[in-house]
């Protein structure tokens, strides 16, 4: 009994280091929808192909971590500008799901671009961490987890003082708020979405650079995974709200921890869409959105 | 020769994927779970024929129905969500059904093999059309049987006044039910008659290759299966059938653009979202083509 406790901590503990990472995708999911009113699908595919770019300062010149990654960021940055223009800046008006459309597409482009030219080999990321876990009581701390966590920390401080306390951030709330509005008060809207594409790119890039150290190995289905998760997230924290994609992120983690380690590794999936099809039928606003319009 | 049919076998069974989307698309929802369906019905019709050792007919029929009715039941929940919300939600049905078919075991020794799904393993030896000695090509000829049977109930139900309704629905739904048209029943009809179609796709598709897997019913598909209507076009039910049809040919029929398949699946669905937002058939282009054949006082044409 003692020990099934101790287990359910140190599983809740796991789940919440890791779950970090899900609340940081799923933050750049909601500013993108607050901004754009959009999906963004081609995220996760975004953040592949920046950690990937990483890897070539890395494989080619043994260039030190901080060069790549500062080459992530970058990278993620550049792709997330192919993205808008491709998907997001000559689409006509009056098409609800042209968006989602377009970026299922270059979902799909990216993620098998890197397929072909890696050859769907997978690239060992280093992990400046090491991998000796912290004993901390009866309980073990993975640093790299640690890391994802802390870095969590500094990026959601660093989010709420550009949102909260820049004329940037003001603009991109006035336009999560009424974008016509925002738009006869000065606010350039086209200015702003490209703005959010940067920020939300750049956040991923990071965010990415942390995943693909605690995974040790990269694979290009990494893509695809992060836009789904980051989808359950919106969709269980409520849309366009930043503590909704954290809380979300972080019972995502826990959840999908005491899955893994309870029921086995072919259940984890499986729990996390039940809890996202839960939340969808009962309470389809999530923990913290507005009603659905 | 055998290369062609396999093509136009394969082109039969997307044919049948792009009409499943299509029917739930012409009341203006967008479903990315379609291949959950085709799933249920390959293993359905598979374990039929494979583990019970019944008719292909009947195995056909109940993967079919097998798949119909879950999509009637998983209709109700789902359609209280609608726009981007359904798409991740008829997604994250597809993804449970697939992970589902991950974790069953359900096997039996049959003729000295290990039959049945196995997990991870996958079903393997449904063998039914090779053992009793069916050609490709006559096997060819049940998957278009049934392609034109699908095909001619689409387009009498565009015709019909319940396609009428489909279609008003997918104008203005707020319209729709003022005009005394019961939205919901009209939105789980669509997304029943979706699910058995994939559900025969899939049914022919696990007789025809032999074999099924969780990885062949994953993302790839979902988006395979949404790009035929889309670029095909949403005006006539000629759109997903011209769509599987170009697609298929294109990266099947062309073996050097094999390994590209995917990539140039990501690009079509980008550029045309950005030129023709309702695919190449669309509503503008069927009201040509009747006005031009009403012009010549041709009767309506076949198609």
């Amino acid at each position: 009994m003692a020990e099934t406790l101790l287990d359910i901590i140190q599983q809740s503990i796991n789940g919440l280091m890791y779950g970090a990472f899900y609340a940081l995708i799923g933050i750049g999911f909601t500013l993108f929808f607050g901004v754009m009113k959009k999906f963004n699908l081609a995220y996760g595919p975004t953040i592949m192909a920046g950690i990937y770019l990483g890897l070539i300062p890395l494989y080619r010149w043994k260039a030190p971590m901080w060069v790549v990654f500062v080459t992530c960021v970058a990278g993620a940055v550049v792709v997330g500008f192919i993205v808008e223009l491709a998907c997001f800046r000559y689409l006509r008006k009056g098409h609800e799901l042209a968006p989602l459309m377009t970026t299922v597409g270059m979902l799909i482009l990216i993620q098998e671009t890197v397929v072909i030219v890696t050859h769907a080999a997978p690239y060992e990321y280093p992990n400046i961490f090491g991998d000796e876990s912290l004993e901390v009581g009866p309980f073990l701390i993975r640093p790299d987890y640690l890391a994802i966590l802390i870095s969590g920390l500094v990026f959601v401080v660093l989010l709420y003082l550009l949102v909260q306390r820049t004329a940037f951030g003001r603009a991109m709330r006035a336009i999560a708020e009424n974008p016509a509005v925002a738009q006869l008060l000065g606010v350039s809207v086209s200015r702003m979405n490209r703005l959010t594409f940067a920020l939300t790119s750049a956040l991923g890039g990071a965010t990415g650079y942390l995943v693909a150290m605690t995974f040790g190995a990269l694979q290009p289905g990494i893509a695809s995974w992060m836009t789904i998760k980051g989808l359950v997230v919106i969709v269980i924290g409520g849309l366009g709200s930043i503590p909704g994609a954290i809380c979300a992120g972080l019972l995502l983690g826990v959840v999908e921890f005491q899955a893994l380690w309870f029921l086995g590794v072919g259940y984890r999936d499986i729990l996390a869409y039940l809890l996202l099809f839960a939340f969808l039928v009962l309470r389809p606003s999530g923990l913290m959105g507005r009603p659905a319009t | 020769m055998d290369y062609y049919v396999a093509v136009l076998s394969i082109m039969g069974v997307h044919i049948l994927l792009g009409l499943s989307v299509y029917l739930v698309a012409i009341t203006g929802q967008l479903s990315f779970g379609q291949q959950g369906f085709y799933a249920i019905g390959a293993y359905v019709a598979g374990v039929c024929t494979a583990l019970w050792g019944t008719h292909l007919v009947p195995a056909l029929l109940l993967g079919m129905t097998a798949a119909g009715l879950i999509g009637f039941l998983v209709g109700f929940p789902t359609l209280r969500v609608k726009g981007l919300y359904l798409g991740i939600a008829t997604f994250g049905f597809g993804e449970i059904v697939r992970l589902a078919f991950l974790n069953i075991k359900y096997t039996k020794m049959v003729g000295g093999k290990l039959v049945g799904p196995n997990g991870a393993e996958g079903f393997r030896h449904v063998s039914y059309i090779y053992d009793r000695g069916f050609t490709q090509v006559q096997y060819l000829a049940v998957i278009y049987a049934a392609v034109i049977v699908v095909a001619g109930l689409v387009h009498l139900l565009e015709r019909s006044k319940l396609g009428a309704k489909f279609r008003a629905v997918e104008e203005d739904e707020m319209a729709a039910a003022m005009a005394g048209i019961n939205v919901t029943a009209v939105k789980v009809m669509a997304f029943t008659s979706g699910g058995f179609v994939a559900g025969l796709g899939g049914a022919l598709f696990v007789h025809y290759s032999t074999y099924v897997d969780h990885d062949m019913v994953a993302l790839p598909l979902a988006v395979a299966s949404v790009t035929y209507p889309m670029l095909g076009g949403l005006g006539s039910f000629w759109g997903p059938i011209l769509g599987a049809a170009f697609l298929i040919f294109l990266t099947e029929g062309l073996r050097f653009l094999q390994e590209f398949r995917l990539v140039i699946y990501g690009a079509l669905i980008i550029l045309t979202m950005i030129f023709r937002p309702r695919g190449i058939i669309d509503e503008a282009v069927m009201m040509r083509i009747r006005s031009l054949v009403r012009r010549k006082g041709a009767p309506s044409p076949a198609a």
